[in-house]
């Protein structure tokens, strides 16, 4: 290899430096170009500051979470089970939609265990439909509503049973919860169009089409296996907290503190979703006393 | 002269003081006696041009100056590490305070000016202690860049980030003459092509370290960089390459042979862990041969290391659970003494065919 003369690299680190920068930032800049592909207003539920936001000295910047469901079953509703962001395995994510998803659901004949053969599947990235406030999130409320009243009925029949009486506080609990404090933003279709999934879910202030990753699994009902899908995450679930909106979540923070439960004081930013997916906060304003 | 690297100026420096020390001894021992004119004529080009390298290169002169020289090195590169560090925190300590536009200034600015520093310095310092201490930096500063406009701009994670980075850790390295951003490239290098042969078979690239097979055609690519690239001013960057398409060769191999779920193989584990553990054996005893063969000590180091990890891997599992404590570290212990005699009668019989090339 020959050396070149300090001139030359420092045109070529100079050079590669401004354009690495050139291409992400007009990368931001088509994601923000035009009207953005959906809009959503989410509030505190579904946006969550870090925890420890304040206490930390050493990194000064704010990323809300984004924090998402995947609608369950009603058999798993009824035992009070209720995912969150991590992750879930939503009704809907079945061997069929992992075949259009570009999962392998058939086992070739040499891989004699099948379990083995789709656990060596790993994620792939896909288009996510989160929908905000929408059915899933109704069902879900009512759901919750409809156990709480069965376990409370069932407390009155069986008054002093301590058990009982347990699962009734906790079932009213998770009904208070999920008119209050869980997020209404659920995943409820997946697919690799993003047209054909705009085509479906017109709604451009109810369903934003973000990317995430699915993967196959196999589960067991009844003794019997079951291939189904699990959505393991969004590729972007972090969304930067401009300094000009700081403040109005900074605030319902304290409120927080001072709060009677550990979700903050309502605040609701307006999420805008580019052409590439991408996420970015438009506005922030306080609901003081809206809740 | 000019032509000269700095490393070759060194190891020159080096043979000058070897040759005074053993021209010396034979003279004390009556072997060899230069005439007056004869010395002061070798002693007086050696001077020149060992004054003439100190003046470009700032090389070592002595035992006593490359001491310091280690010590130097040691202390610049421990510092660059922490003027790194410095670096991100700093950022992250005040970047929120700041609305985009301004970050993004910030961020590319410093990478521009460490970067233009780095340049600079290297035309003025001639140890090169200073130019691989602000390459460091100017690294630093480009990570940082790249890693923060993604988190700023909410950006959605990329495999196309890492090639950015190897790109300028190369630069740097090439023209700072600096093995550990040369390293830093190689990294980012494997990382790209792995995740690239991830994605082929349809996974999110970020999870190519889940199938270490993906790690095979990154390891073939940079062993072979050597043999396509020359690298004669670049004194070690060769031996990096291969150690660390090594590297990239036998650490998927150890966790497949301990590991086989993680194979792409639809095999039952066992299978494919024993397919591992043979192919490491073969593989390091491999390496050992074409390093005796070619010459290159990091090669057949790097051999040995791996042939005992994998030969003390299978002990472990045949033997920890059954054999009692002090056998079983006899054992290792024993295995350690007869792989001296092999690696000594191997060296015999190197050097036998060493002088039979002899022209």
């Amino acid at each position: 290899m020959i050396a070149w003369s300090r001139r030359r690299t420092l045109v070529a680190g100079i050079g590669l430096i401004l354009a690495v920068n050139a291409v992400a930032l007009a990368g931001v800049a088509y994601n923000r170009s035009g009207d953005p592909d959906s809009v959503l207003r989410l509030t505190q539920r579904e946006l969550r500051p870090p925890y420890g936001w304040r206490s930390s000295a050493e990194n000064s910047g704010v990323a809300l979470t984004l924090h998402w469901r995947a609608p369950v079953e009603e058999s798993a509703d009824s035992r009070g089970w209720v995912s969150f962001g991590g992750g879930g395995s939503p009704a809907w994510l079945d061997k069929a939609k992992l075949a259009s998803l570009g999962f392998e659901t058939s086992p070739p004949k040499a891989a004699a265990d099948g379990g083995r053969y789709y656990e060596k599947q790993l994620a792939r990235e896909v288009l996510l439909v989160l929908e905000l406030d929408g059915p899933a999130y109704r069902q879900s409320l009512e759901r919750a509503r409809q156990n709480a009243a069965r376990a409370e009925a069932s407390q009155a029949a069986n008054a002093g049973n301590k058990d009982i009486e347990r699962q009734a506080k906790l079932a009213k609990e998770r009904a208070t919860s999920e008119e209050r404090e869980y997020t209404r933003l659920f995943a409820v279709d997946a697919g690799l169009d993003i047209g054909a999934l705009r085509a479906r879910y017109p709604d451009r202030a109810r369903y934003a089409i973000v990317r995430g990753l699915v993967r196959p699994q196999l589960t067991s009902h009844d003794k019997e296996q079951r291939l189904s899908g699990y959505v393991s995450g969004l590729s972007v679930d972090q969304i930067n907290l401009p300094v000009a909106f700081r403040q109005v979540v900074g605030y319902a923070l304290q409120d927080n503190r001072a709060g009677r439960n550990n979700m903050p004081a309502p605040y609701e930013a307006e999420v805008a979703f580019g052409k590439r997916l991408e996420p970015w906060i438009t506005a922030v304003s306080g609901k003081a006393g809206s809740q | 002269m000019t032509t000269l690297s700095r490393t070759e100026a060194q190891q020159r420096a080096d043979e000058i003081r070897v040759f005074r020390r053993e021209l010396d001894r034979l003279e004390r021992e009556h072997i060899l006696a230069l005439t007056e004119e004869q010395r002061r004529a070798v002693a007086g080009h050696h001077d020149g041009l060992l004054a003439r390298y100190t003046q470009a290169f700032d090389i070592d002169r002595d035992v006593q100056a490359r001491q310091l020289s280690l010590g130097m090195r040691i202390a610049s590169f421990l510092g660059a590490l922490a003027l790194a560090a410095s670096v991100f925190f700093l950022f992250y300590q005040f970047w929120g305070l700041f609305a985009a536009t301004t970050q993004v200034a910030v961020l590319l600015s410093a990478s521009l000016g460490v970067f233009a520093a780095t340049v600079w310095i290297q035309g003025k310092d001639a140890s090169g202690y200073f130019t691989k201490l602000a390459a460091m930096v100017a690294f630093a500063c480009f990570v940082l860049n790249i890693a923060m406009l993604g988190q700023i701009f909410n950006i959605t994670p990329s495999d196309n980030a890492l090639i950015a980075w190897a790109a300028l850790a190369l630069l740097l390295a090439y023209n700072c003459d600096l093995r550990l951003l040369l390293a830093a490239g190689i990294l980012c290098i494997i990382a790209f092509v792995s995740a690239r042969t991830g994605t082929w078979s349809g996974m999110y690239w970020l999870y190519f370290g889940e199938r270490p097979e993906n790690f095979f055609p990154a390891a073939a690519a940079l062993f072979l960089v050597p043999q396509f690239i020359r690298h004669d001013r670049y004194a070690g960057f060769a031996a990096v390459y291969r150690v660390f398409g090594l590297l990239a060769l036998f650490l998927p191999m150890l966790v497949l042979a301990n590991w086989g779920q993680a194979s792409y193989l639809y095999l039952d584990p066992k299978v494919i862990q024993g397919f591992y553990q043979i192919l490491g054996f073969a593989g390091s005893a491999g390496a050992i041969w074409l390093g005796a063969r070619r010459n290159w000590p990091e090669v057949l180091n790097t051999g040995v290391t791996f042939f005992v990890v994998f030969l003390y891997t299978k002990f472990f599992d045949w033997w920890w659970e059954i054999m009692p404590k002090y056998l079983f570290f006899l054992v290792l212990g024993l295995t350690a003494v007869l792989l001296l005699f092999v690696l000594r009668r191997m060296r015999t019989v190197a050097v036998k065919l060493f002088k039979g090339n002899k022209p």
